[in-house]
C-alpha cells in the first residue's frame, strides 16, 4: 500500500527545494497566470521547468494550480499556457473549472487533474460527477469531516486530499465575493483581500468579526491515515522558508513515527509544540470530528501572533575556523539554549557560547537581521540548516 | 425576454415565471417552500413558467433526502431546476430526469467556454455571475449556446459559509441569540446584512443593485430571461417594478419614463460597468 502523500506549498524555488527536503513528497506551486495568489511571487516558466527537475530528481511531484475562476478574457491563451506547463514536466494540475478540466484530459491524459478545494467538493456524488470527467483527485472542502471523506473513499475509490494546516477561509470557498464588493479585488481570480478578516462596525458595544482559526490537524494524522486519504496538505504559498522547513518537517516525522509505530505521546507533544512556535494564531480542528463552532473563531479584529524562535539561516561552513555561517533572522545571545534543525530531520542541540561577526570579531550578542554571522560547532551542517530558539520545558 | 422574480413570500403576481427555493436544500434566498407547497404553487399558476433553486452545498447525509426531492420534482410541470452543485448534474444523468437545469454556481458563471461545456452535457441554462460586466455579459450570450439569464433587480448575495457566525456574535456578547445582524464595513461605510439559517450565514450587501438601465441592451441582445428579487424591496413596490417591467419590456424597452420613474431604487449598477481587478502588485 502507498504511504500517505505530505503536500506543501512553495511560494518559489527555494523554498521549494527547502520543503522537498524537509519531507514534502509533492509541493504544489502557482503560475504567473491563472492562480489564486495573483499576488504572490510565483513561478515563471523556467522556474516550473527548473522545480519539476528538482523534484523528480528526488522521486517526488510537483502540481500546479490553475484555478482561479476564469472571465472571458482569461481564456485567451489558458490553451497554450497548458501545453508550456505540460511540457516543463508537471505532474498534476490543480483545477476547479469543469471546461479546463476536460481540456486538459482530452489534450495531455498523462497529465493528473486534481479538483481544487475552491470547487468545494463535499459529497460523493459530485465526486462520481468529476471521476465521470477524468478527475484524477479531489481536494476535498475544507467543511468536510473525516466520516464524510471516509464514506467518499469508499463509495467511490477516488483519490481523496484534505488540508491538514494552515489559514482557512471563513466561507465556502469559491463562494465569497466578500472581496469584490468590499476591495473591488475579484477573491475566484486570486485578488482575495481577506475581508474575512476585517472587523466591522454594529450597532452593539463590540464590534463583529468571523475570522477563523487556524488548522491544525497534527493530532488526527493517524486517524487520516487509516482512513484512506491519499494526500495530506498544508496551506501557505506566501509563507517562509522556516515556516515550511518546520511544519513540513514536523508533520514528516509524525508520518514517519505514525507507519513506524513509534510515535510516542511524549513525541507528540513536543512536535506540537514545535508546531505552536511557528503558529501565527491559534489553532483549532474546525470541521474534521465535528461541525466548527462558537471556538472555532476570532471574536477581536487582532488575531495575528509571532514570536522570534527562528535565528537564522545556516549557508555555509568556515573551515579554517570551525565555524558555521550563518545569516541571522532574531536577536539571540550567549547562554541561550538553541537548536540546529536539518533537512535529513537530525536537531543538534547547542548552547550559544561565542557570537562572531564573519570577519571573526567577537559580538556582545546578534542583533542585527540579515547580518552574517559565525558559530563554533565541530561539523558541517547540510544546506538548508536553519537555527532556532529552544523554548520548551516538557 | 421573460421577467423571473423570486419572492419574499409567495403570492400572485404578473412576471412570467417565479423562481421557489426549495426548503433544506437552498442558500441566499428569503424564502424556501417544501417540494408539496411547490406543487400547490405550480398547480395554481399554469400560465407561468416555474423555476426551483436547489443550490446549498450538499453534504453525503442529505444525498438520499435529495434524490426522493428531485424524482418528486421531476413529476411536476417544472421549467428548471437551479443547481450549485455538482451532485444535482449527477443524479439528474443517474436518474434520467427530463427536468432542465440551470448552472447557478453563484459567482463561478463568468466564461462562454465554461457555459458550453454545461451546455455540452445538458444544461440548458446559465444564470450569469452578477459580478461581470455587461460586456462580458453580452460576450457570453454571443459566443454561447447555453440560453443565460441575468439578475438585474436585487440586494446581491455575496457569500455563504457554514458557520453560524450571527449567533456566535451574540453567543460572545452575552446577549440573547438572533439569527441577524448588519454589520458595517469600516472603510467604505457599506451596509450588509447577515443571516443564520440551519445551513449557516448568508451575507447579502444591503444596497439595491437597480440594473433596470441595462434591460434594454440585454434585450436587443436577445437575453432570453431576467431576474429580478423582492428581498429588500418593498411588496408594494416590487409588485409596480413588475408591472411596470413587463410593460418597459412590451414596448420593446423604448420607454424612456420607466428608467426615470426607477432612478430612485439607486444608482448602483453593482458590476455591469465596473470590472474587479485581482493583481494588485508585480511579480518580484
Amino acid at each position: 500500500m502507498d504511504r500517505i502523500e505530505l503536500l506543501s506549498p512553495a511560494g518559489d524555488l527555494e523554498r521549494l527545494k527547502v520543503t522537498l527536503l524537509y519531507g514534502a513528497d509533492a509541493v504544489y506551486i502557482g503560475g504567473e497566470k491563472y492562480s489564486l495568489r495573483a499576488n504572490a511571487t510565483n513561478f515563471t516558466l523556467e522556474n516550473i521547468k527548473d522545480a519539476c527537475i528538482f523534484a523528480h530528481k528526488l522521486n517526488k511531484k510537483v502540481y500546479l494550480t490553475l484555478n482561479i475562476v476564469f472571465h472571458n478574457e482569461d481564456m485567451d491563451g489558458v490553451d497554450d499556457y497548458i501545453k508550456d506547463v505540460v511540457d516543463a514536466g508537471i505532474d498534476a494540475f490543480i483545477v476547479s473549472d469543469p471546461f479546463i478540466i476536460s481540456h486538459i484530459k482530452e489534450n495531455y491524459p498523462q497529465v493528473e487533474v486534481h479538483l481544487s478545494t475552491q470547487n468545494s467538493t463535499s459529497n460523493y456524488k459530485a465526486i462520481e460527477y468529476f471521476q465521470s470527467e477524468g478527475v484524477d483527485r479531489v481536494v476535498l472542502a475544507r467543511e468536510v469531516s473525516l466520516m464524510d471523506a471516509k464514506e467518499m473513499i469508499e463509495k467511490t475509490g477516488i483519490d481523496i486530499e484534505m488540508f491538514i494546516h494552515g489559514a482557512m477561509c471563513t466561507c465556502f470557498s469559491g463562494r465569497c465575493a466578500l472581496s469584490n464588493y468590499v476591495t473591488n479585488r475579484d477573491a475566484n481570480r486570486g485578488g482575495c483581500a481577506q475581508v474575512c478578516r476585517f472587523a466591522f462596525k454594529t450597532d452593539l458595544e463590540k464590534d463583529f468579526t468571523m475570522a477563523t482559526k487556524d488548522l491544525n490537524l497534527a493530532c488526527y494524522i493517524g486517524d487520516m491515515i487509516d482512513a484512506g486519504i491519499k494526500s495530506l496538505k498544508v496551506e501557505g504559498r506566501m509563507r517562509s522558508l522556516y515556516y515550511l522547513a518546520t511544519v513540513i518537517g514536523t508533520y514528516r516525522e509524525i508520518i514517519d513515527s505514525y507507519y513506524n509505530n513509534t510515535l510516542t505521546d511524549e513525541e507528540m507533544k513536543i512536535l506540537e509544540y514545535r508546531l505552536s512556535r511557528v503558529a501565527n494564531r491559534e489553532v483549532s480542528t474546525q470541521y474534521l470530528m465535528k461541525e466548527a463552532d462558537y471556538k472555532d473563531q476570532y471574536y477581536s479584529g487582532r488575531q495575528e501572533l509571532s514570536n522570534q524562535d527562528y535565528l537564522g539561516l545556516i549557508t555555509g561552513y568556515d573551515y579554517e575556523n570551525d565555524c558555521l555561517i550563518m545569516v541571522e533572522r532574531n536577536y539571540f545571545k550567549a547562554g541561550d539554549k538553541i537548536e540546529f534543525f536539518t533537512p535529513t530531520g537530525k536537531v543538534y542541540s547547542y548552547v550559544v557560547d561565542k557570537i562572531y561577526d564573519e570577519d571573526m570579531n567577537l559580538l556582545e550578542v546578534a542583533r542585527h537581521p540579515e547580518q552574517v554571522l559565525k558559530l563554533k560547532f565541530p561539523e558541517e551542517l547540510p544546506v538548508y540548516s536553519m537555527a532556532r530558539l529552544v523554548t520548551y520545558e516538557g | 425576454m421573460k421577467l423571473l422574480v423570486e419572492l419574499q413570500k409567495y403570492e400572485q403576481v404578473d412576471a412570467d415565471g417565479l423562481i421557489l427555493a426549495l426548503k433544506d436544500f437552498s442558500a441566499q434566498s428569503p424564502a424556501t417552500y417544501t417540494k408539496e407547497e411547490i406543487k400547490v404553487i405550480i398547480d395554481k399558476n399554469k400560465d407561468k413558467e416555474i423555476f426551483v433553486s436547489i443550490n446549498k452545498n450538499i453534504f453525503n447525509k442529505e444525498l438520499d433526502n435529495l434524490k426522493e426531492q428531485l424524482l418528486y420534482l421531476d413529476k411536476l410541470n417544472i421549467k428548471g431546476i437551479f443547481f450549485y452543485d455538482l451532485a444535482i448534474l449527477q443524479l439528474k444523468k443517474e436518474l434520467n430526469l427530463k427536468t432542465d437545469l440551470i448552472w447557478n454556481q453563484t459567482y463561478m458563471v463568468n466564461n462562454y467556454r465554461t457555459c458550453n461545456y454545461y451546455y455540452s452535457k445538458g444544461v440548458k441554462y446559465a444564470l450569469l455571475s452578477k459580478e461581470i460586466t455587461l460586456e462580458e455579459i453580452l460576450e457570453i450570450n454571443y459566443l454561447s449556446k447555453i440560453t443565460p439569464m441575468v439578475e438585474v433587480l436585487s440586494m446581491p448575495s455575496v457569500a455563504f459559509s457554514k458557520r453560524s457566525l450571527v449567533s456566535n456574535y451574540y453567543k460572545d456578547l452575552n446577549k440573547d441569540p438572533k439569527k441577524e445582524i448588519t454589520v458595517t464595513e469600516k472603510l467604505t461605510n457599506q451596509k450588509y446584512m447577515l443571516i443564520e439559517d440551519k445551513d449557516g450565514t448568508n451575507f447579502f450587501l444591503k444596497r439595491i443593485t437597480n440594473g433596470t438601465i441595462v434591460i434594454k441592451d440585454l434585450f436587443e441582445a436577445k437575453i432570453p430571461y431576467i431576474i429580478m428579487r423582492e428581498y429588500g424591496i418593498t411588496s408594494e413596490l416590487f409588485r409596480e417594478i413588475i408591472i411596470d417591467t413587463k410593460e418597459y419590456i412590451k414596448g420593446n424597452c423604448q420607454d424612456k419614463d420607466y428608467l426615470t420613474k426607477y432612478q430612485k431604487l439607486g444608482d448602483d449598477t453593482n458590476f455591469f460597468f465596473k470590472k474587479t481587478i485581482y493583481r494588485v502588485r508585480k511579480n518580484g
